[in-house]
């Protein structure tokens, strides 16, 4: 036998028909986990872009405006202070002015013009609330669903029950600048197969090759891999053969041939140097604006749900000075409004649900605890905090809920994360109490026992 | 399915009590399942439904039912879905779940005497069905069925295969099964030589004395110890919400913990070990198995479900804030073992001798106190000149700005005012004037009115400082300053002191290595002096001494107290130590003595039916791919049922009259005929139990992450076979066995989380198991499976001939030869490609055939 006649025989079965052919049935193999599968009913959306500007964002300085608080800035709160994480003192005024925006007319903060722009496309809660005042359990609360470790993440489940469109790309991507507070526990899969866990992406790397894991092969050409990975698919045939075949040798085949293709494709959707310049200039290049964009990218190309945190460890968390929400703001407003402009301008808004805030609010009241430092900030609130909802079947140019006259807490119709998660399933099409996992003999859901759908805001 | 028809027989059996055996198989897990969530203490619409005085009560809309008229019956239309109110919300009950509650309630809704969900003194009755539970009866040693197997746990198998009509495989061939039992026990694959001794021995025998060889292999603690260590939740390190906080001395625990199944350290021990190891004769022999609590994540409820899950496959800890919903958990059982650990504290037991201890603690102590003062030192002269330079604030300003320099200025001084003034935004309006000054004049003006400002800033702070420490007394922490009233700047005044005297960026700030240059004679010597002594006394510093990460009882007992509803605000009666109540005969008393050891003595005891019957269960599952109650960490009502009761009781009995020898049990198992058997499947077996439950076959099933990792090292003749030690973070250059690398509760490796490693937040009890395109990137891509390929490679490189590396290739990585057609394949693919070997070594090692157990 010639070399050649080998190198043929070798290649039998791996043309490019019979890849393709390979390929169909990957999508229909039942074993899976990661194959596009149907909710429970007809769902709104089918993407979630989840922005956590982490540390905690102020309403009061941000989305929801409280003249009484200016009005009476510097007394105390009529009814006394609710009971945070840290001693607090008087009343403090906002030092942004709010402004009313669009045909509804929702107010927003000065430090947010550009998302105020888009007033009329966006639903702000502001009667969010949580359990505790402190980062760690209402980081977990928000991603995961409960206090504690050990719950899978939002991502892991809502890829668990729809698989992902495009299987050359991670069905759940994590982007972050660095790693927030808590970290890897926020996108882990827990107890839900580790396919379902978040792809964690540090969107402050600029080589591209380097931000999936084991995505590049520095020392061999595609066409000398392509040519080894048809060794590896006829030797792996041979012992499927004589094993009479079996979905777990069958799943691996084809992952390596998805993997493969997820070589190109991955550093593709990372290289915003692709976009043109105007695109980018919108977004502006710190890292948020770089990884508003990296997501819109994403969701453009399938993947189910993107998560882009703000910054590194927890830079909304202004105890001492309130002020520096400007710079924050000023950082994340640009970027926050060109993805919802872009997601408009190509009809994926409407299939895309994105959600964007913190793990709870701040106090109206000044924070006093600092020793040696300015007295300007506010302390973690968790009994009332804001969210802004876009896209993928929420209402445009509406405000749900409120606070307090001051701003403390929830009031009128709170939701609480477990609604939020119920809502968001609900948009993605399902009944959130029935999108379970059995683990250790227990049906475990997202919303744990609770959550209830926040119909008000359905579009 | 198999559920109901056993509750059924149960059911059909028991004469007596009728209405109270009905109401507790029928009606109650209805209750519990679809209504609990709700209306329990919780009391959605007021209505709670967990006892009869509560539901004849009813809730908002008046009583839940008339006993002996279900259409009359509020809840019964509701579960209906006939009436204005639907429930359960999530969707209508089944038929026959409807025909219970309408039966029981015309039946005259009977609810056996005080059995009440919840509620403050009411006893807690567990029911006589409930205590007939699978799980909760004794363990008996059932008969062997007759057959003509000589292994009894065949014929315990076999017996059943037979009723349900299926075929056992045939024998697997004894590559696949000396590969196959290799893996299992030891986690590495056999030697070409292994398999060859064993092709070639014709003994009956043969297959005894590999077992054998391979328990004694140090090799199986690291496996099977592995094992527990998912059950322990092992970690290196803490769940620090900021910043990496290894615990350098976790490893004994785990070193302790293969040790322990190395020397086929009896069960009950190994269990005692590990809840109170330091209550025990010899505690030196057993204390480090207190990692499992001193290493757990720092939250008493996970202590509680890690005990109750890990030893005794119960939920315990769902029942802190109610009675456990499906199980008899009453909430002062979690209670009740909660205090237990809560009366504990982390403990460092060192082993060293007190002299090593007193020296060590004493140097160390030296060494801080040095540091803290060349610190201050250094932190008082920075302040000093930051004062000094501020006083010329004027000056630099104009002379950054081109005027004449009259004074003899700092150059880096210069750079950095000149860096600061450039800077665009400021977070203060103090620069304003002097960046609208055009004139001399203004200018002048302007950097003398700053200038005057700084001085006064600086002054300013140092008085609000004082009077905050005043207030706070010496020794500050965040406990004071929640309740002190402190004073501060004015914001934009306070932002100025930061960017001129902040330690972080403030322009005028010269910290330690900074100041020193404009420091000179005594003051000069007095650091360099402080600096000397300080590295002097680093260097003598002698090794940390090793100690053991343990727990130890508080000197005084805190009582616990149930919190209601979970709420650590709402305390409810003492929950004194003792023993879970379905676990206990009637009611449970206190344990006497020390209560944690009391746990332990009543949690390794041949009395107990859970503890051996879920450690078998376990090994079982490791051996043969699911367990024979597939949720091996939960025996209560929601986990599985066992596939072959009488063989898990046979097992668990034989497991304890074995004086609980995990080795034998291994032994067992493996020398069965079931587990010989071939992967293959038997024509008409896949219809009826296709997943394999009743082990008609060998289930194939991937290697897990320490499988395939350390094969890949084994093979490549890389495996650095280092006994235990400090853990080493995983990377190409890592060669240790995968159970010493370093486990992060804070940030799970990327490639075992690839490999659905489980997460150490949790006790875990199985492996899932998936085959996903980034697994195969890292076959494809990584630096470490090409560097093993590359040392694999270079591993055959000797032999004389392409076919003869081929094959010695195949026998070291797949123990066995070649085909013809994979000879050519191979022969063809490295004639064919640069850098063949070792590339083809990686399509060899990356091929499903090395990387699953047949």
């Amino acid at each position: 036998m010639t070399r050649r006649q080998l190198l043929h025989t070798m290649g039998t079965g791996f043309g490019s028909a019979a890849f393709a052919q390979v390929m169909a049935r990957a999508s229909e193999t039942p074993s899976d986990p990661l194959a596009p599968k149907a909710p429970h009913f007809a769902p709104k959306a089918k993407h979630v872009i989840f922005l956590f500007l982490n540390g905690g964002p102020s309403q009061v300085d941000t989305f929801d405006p409280k003249p009484m608080l200016t009005k009476f800035n510097g007394q105390p709160m009529p009814a006394g202070n609710l009971k945070t994480e840290r001693k607090t003192g008087n009343l403090l005024k906002s030092p942004f002015a709010f402004k009313k925006y669009g045909e509804s007319g929702t107010e927003f903060s000065e430090i947010f013009p550009k998302l105020g722009a888009c007033a009329d496309d966006v639903c702000v809660i502001r009667s969010m609330y949580t359990d505790r005042p402190n980062h760690e359990p209402s980081l977990m609360m928000l991603n995961c669903g409960d206090k504690m470790p050990g719950r899978p993440s939002m991502g892991s489940w809502v890829t668990y029950g729809l698989g992902t469109e495009n299987r050359n790309l991670p069905g759940f991507v994590v982007l972050c600048p660095g790693v927030p507070v808590i970290g890897h526990q926020l996108w882990s899969s827990s107890f839900l197969p580790a396919v379902y866990q978040g792809t964690y992406i540090p969107n402050n790397e600029r080589k591209t090759e380097q931000l999936v894991p084991f995505i590049h092969n520095s020392d061999m050409s595609l066409t000398d891999q392509r040519r080894q990975l048809d060794l590896l698919g006829r030797l792996n045939r041979l012992h499927s053969e004589r094993q009479a075949g079996d979905a777990q040798l069958e799943a691996t085949i084809q992952s390596a041939e998805i993997a493969y293709r997820m070589q190109t494709e991955a550093p593709e959707v990372f290289d915003i140097s692709k976009e043109p310049e105007a695109v980018r200039a919108r977004y502006g290049d710190g890292d948020f604006g770089r990884g508003c964009l990296m997501a819109r990218r994403l969701v453009e190309r399938g993947v189910r749900m993107v998560q882009v945190y703000y910054g590194d460890g927890q830079p909304w968390d202004n105890h001492d000075d309130i002020q520096l929400h400007r710079k924050h703001a000023a950082a994340s407003d640009g970027p926050i409004a060109a993805l919802l402009a872009d997601l408009k301008a190509t009809g994926l808004l409407k299939e895309t649900l994105v959600i964007i805030g913190g793990e709870f609010g701040r106090t109206p009241v000044v924070e006093v605890s600092g020793l040696v430092k300015v007295q300007n900030g506010r302390d973690h609130n968790s009994h009332g905090f804001s969210m802004v909802l876009a896209g993928g079947g929420v209402k445009g140019g509406m405000v749900h809920g409120a606070t307090d006259e001051f701003g403390f807490k929830a009031i009128e119709k709170p939701v609480h994360p477990h609604d939020l998660h119920a809502t968001a399933l609900h948009l993605l099409g399902f009944d959130h109490t029935k999108l379970t996992y059995r683990y250790s003999g227990r049906d475990f859901r997202l919303t744990d026992v609770a959550g209830e759908v926040v119909r008000d805001i359905l579009a | 399915m198999r559920r109901a028809v056993l509750c059924l027989l149960v059911w059909a059996g028991c004469a007596s009590g009728q209405n109270s055996d009905q109401f507790e198989m029928r009606v109650r897990p209805v209750l519990a399942r679809a209504c609990y969530a709700c209306h329990t203490e919780s009391a959605m619409g007021g209505l709670q439904l967990d006892s009869r005085e509560h539901v004849l009560q009813g809730g908002k809309s008046g009583p839940a039912i008339v006993p002996g008229d279900s259409d009359a019956s509020k809840l019964i239309q509701a579960i209906r879905y006939t009436g204005a109110r639907k429930m359960p919300p999530s969707g209508k009950l089944k038929d026959d779940e409807i025909a219970s509650l309408e039966a029981w309630v015309k039946a005259g809704a009977v609810w056996p005497t005080g059995l009440k969900t919840g509620g403050k003194d009411a006893p807690y009755i567990i029911s006589d069905a409930q205590r007939n539970f699978w799980a909760f009866r004794p363990v008996t040693r059932p008969a062997v069925p007759a057959g003509k197997a000589k292994n009894e746990i065949d014929r315990f198998l076999l017996a059943r295969l037979e009723k349900e009509g299926l075929k056992p495989s045939r024998p697997a061939d004894k590559r696949t099964l000396i590969r196959r039992a290799t893996l299992d026990l030891t986690g590495l694959p056999p030697t070409p030589e292994e398999v060859a001794a064993f092709e070639a021995d014709r003994s009956p025998t043969a297959f005894e004395k590999v077992v054998d060889r391979l328990l004694a292999s140090p090799h199986y603690g690291e496996r099977w110890g592995r094992y527990w260590l998912d059950v322990a939740r092992y970690s290196d390190d803490k769940l620090n919400s900021t910043q990496e906080e290894p615990y350098p001395n976790a490893f004994r625990y785990r070193d302790w913990v293969i040790a322990a199944f190395n020397r086929d350290m009896p069960y009950d021990t190994f269990v005692k070990a590990q809840i109170a190891g330091d209550l025990m004769p010899d505690a030196e022999k057993y204390r480090a198995g207190l990692g499992f609590y001193a290493l757990s994540p720092e939250f008493q409820d996970d202590r509680v479900d890690a005990t109750t899950r890990g030893f005794l496959a119960l939920t315990v800890a769902c029942a802190q804030c109610h009675d456990h919903k499906f199980d008899p958990i009453p909430t002062r059982d979690y209670y009740s073992l909660l205090g237990i650990f809560a009366n504990t504290k982390l403990h460092q037991t060192p082993l060293a001798t007190a002299d090593v201890v007193a020296d060590y603690d004493g140097k160390l102590n030296a060494v801080n106190l040095k540091e803290k003062a060349l610190n201050e030192f250094a932190a008082q002269q920075a302040r000093q000149l930051s004062d000094i330079l501020a006083a010329r604030t004027e000056g630099y300003l104009l002379g950054v700005s081109g005027s004449p320099k009259d004074e003899q200025f700092d150059e880096e001084t210069v750079t950095r005012w000149t860096t600061y003034l450039s800077k665009p935004a400021k977070e203060h309006p103090f620069l304003k004037n002097w960046e609208a000054a055009r004139t001399a004049e203004e200018r002048r003006e302007a950097a003398g009115a700053f200038g005057a400002l700084v001085v006064a800033v600086s002054s300013e702070k140092k008085v609000v400082d004082d009077k905050n420490h005043i207030t706070l007394g010496a020794n500050p922490n965040r406990q004071d300053l929640s309740s002190a009233n402190l004073v501060s700047m004015d914001r934009d005044r306070y932002v100025l002191w930061e960017d001129i005297f902040g330690e972080a960026h403030g322009v005028l700030y010269y910290g330690l290595g900074k100041v020193d240059r404009f420091l000179s004679g005594a003051w000069k010597t007095h650091l360099d002096d402080m600096r000397i002594e300080l590295a002097a006394m680093k260097k003598a510093l002698p090794l940390a001494y090793p100690y053991l990460q343990t727990i130890t009882d508080n000197d005084k007992w805190n009582e616990q107290r149930i919190w209601i509803r979970g709420s650590r605000d709402n305390l409810g009666d003492i929950a004194p130590p003792h023993f879970p109540q379905i676990l206990s005969r009637g009611e449970p008393k206190p344990f006497e003595g020390k209560a944690r050891l009391g746990l332990a003595n009543a949690i390794a005891n041949k009395d107990n039916p859970l503890t051996a019957r879920v450690m078998v269960n376990r090994v079982w599952q490791h051996h043969f791919g699911q367990g024979l109650v597939r949720t091996p960490s939960n025996f209560g009502l929601q986990g599985d049922t066992p596939s072959n009761p009488e063989l898990l009781d046979f097992l668990a009995a034989r497991f304890m009259d074995e004086g609980w020898s995990i080795k034998t049990l291994h032994r067992e198992m493996m020398l069965s005929a079931a587990y010989r058997q071939s992967t293959e499947e038997v024509p008409g077996n896949m219809e009826k139990d296709p997943d394999n439950r009743l082990v008609w076959r060998f289930s194939r099933h991937r290697l897990d992450i320490e499988g395939l990792r350390d094969s890949l090292l084994f093979v490549s003749g890389n495996l650095d076979t280092r006994d235990g030690g400090a853990p080493v973070k995983f990377g190409a250059e890592n060669h240790a066995r995968t159970a010493y690398g370093f486990v992060s509760r804070r940030k799970l490796d990327t490639v075992l989380g690839l490999f659905d490693f489980p997460n150490p937040n949790n006790t875990s009890d199985s492996r899932t198991e998936t085959n996903v395109p980034l697994q195969r990137l890292f076959f494809m891509n990584s630096d470490f499976v090409r560097a093993e390929a590359k040392a694999l490679a270079a591993r055959v490189a000797s032999a004389p001939t392409e076919a003869e590396r081929i094959e010695k290739a195949y026998r070291i990585v797949l123990q066995r030869a070649p085909s013809a057609e994979e000879r050519l394949l191979g022969e063809a693919y490295v004639a064919a490609t640069d850098g063949g070997w070792a590339r083809y070594a990686q399509v060899l090692l990356s091929s499903n055939e090395f990387g699953f157990i047949e």
